[in-house]
């Protein structure tokens, strides 16, 4: 390698250059883009929408079974209760039974006992 | 080419560490040295706010990068005169003021790739290789300037010198 001055290299090294000041450093701020908060809100309102269309099928389809079960047990019951009962009377006592048609049938049908019945004035034609 | 990506710490230690570089470079290119220092201040701190990915070693892009910003004042600001002659960029530890500005008159009056080459190897501590891969020189190139330049501050600082010897 080339000699050099060793003279002036000293003399320069004399010299310190002025000191430069630190970098002056802003605490990190995370910046939010557009983008995102629309990204969360689409989400947001995504889930929202889910979770109530979930909860309004629940409700709907719990008040249907509440509705339904009771009505189809009910009508099955009393259809299955009538059917014995009137079975065992049919066999047990005969009378019994027939007074019993014969309530059912006031019941359901137009009583021809009365004065104004049509029927009452059929049968007497 | 290989890439390194630079950390936020990453960049402020190389600023911390090589902060008489890129001191010396701006100081050297552009002659008002505040304005100089406050443009490579300013670059930093952009760099600090994103990902910087260096193409060749952190030290050569960190020099590139504070020349260029250095280059980029002085363009802008061709125009104005400089009236900050007296302004030091050394300080001595004699504390005298009139051998800081003879010796910066005569770094001023070199031609600026030799006053460039002082800078880095006087005041920033490059050897002679690393100067020659940052400013992508042929090492016979630099080490001529150099050599030439301690010359021609020799002539001009000559009564001092035999005053110190």
């Amino acid at each position: 390698m080339a000699f050099y001055d060793e003279d002036t290299e000293r003399y320069l090294h004399e010299f310190r250059p002025q000191t430069i000041r630190e970098l002056e450093l802003a605490p990190r701020q995370r910046k939010v883009s557009l983008r995102q908060l629309t990204a969360a809100a689409a989400v947001v309102v995504c889930a929202g929408g889910i979770f109530w269309v979930t909860c309004r099928e629940l409700k709907h389809s719990n008040e249907a079974a509440n509705v339904q079960t009771p009505k189809v047990s009910l009508t099955s019951q009393r259809r299955h209760r009538t059917t014995v009962a009137l079975t065992k009377l049919a066999l047990s006592d005969n009378e019994g039974f027939e007074t019993l048609l014969t309530e059912e049938s006031r019941k359901s049908l137009p009583n021809f006992q009365e004065e104004q019945s049509a029927l009452k004035i059929l049968a007497k034609d | 080419m290989q890439t390194t990506r630079l950390t936020r710490d990453e960049v402020k230690s190389l600023y911390v560490f090589r902060r008489s570089m890129i001191q010396t470079v701006g100081t050297c290119i552009g002659h008002q040295r505040r304005a100089v220092l406050d443009v490579v201040h300013h670059l930093f701190l952009k760099m600090l706010g994103k990902k910087t990915f260096v193409l060749q070693s952190p030290l050569a892009y960190f020099y590139r990068a504070t020349r260029n910003a250095s280059l980029n004042l002085r363009r802008d600001r061709q125009h104005e005169t400089d009236l900050q002659v007296s302004q030091s960029w050394f300080v001595h530890p004699s504390g005298n003021l009139d051998e800081v500005l003879n010796l910066q008159q005569a770094l001023r009056d070199l031609p600026e790739e030799q006053r460039e080459t002082v800078f880095l190897k006087v005041w920033s501590g490059l050897t002679l290789l690393e100067i020659s891969e940052i400013t992508q020189t042929p090492l016979n190139t630099v080490a001529s300037r150099y050599r030439y330049a301690l010359e021609k501050l020799r002539e001009r600082l000559g009564k001092r010198l035999q005053t110190k010897g």
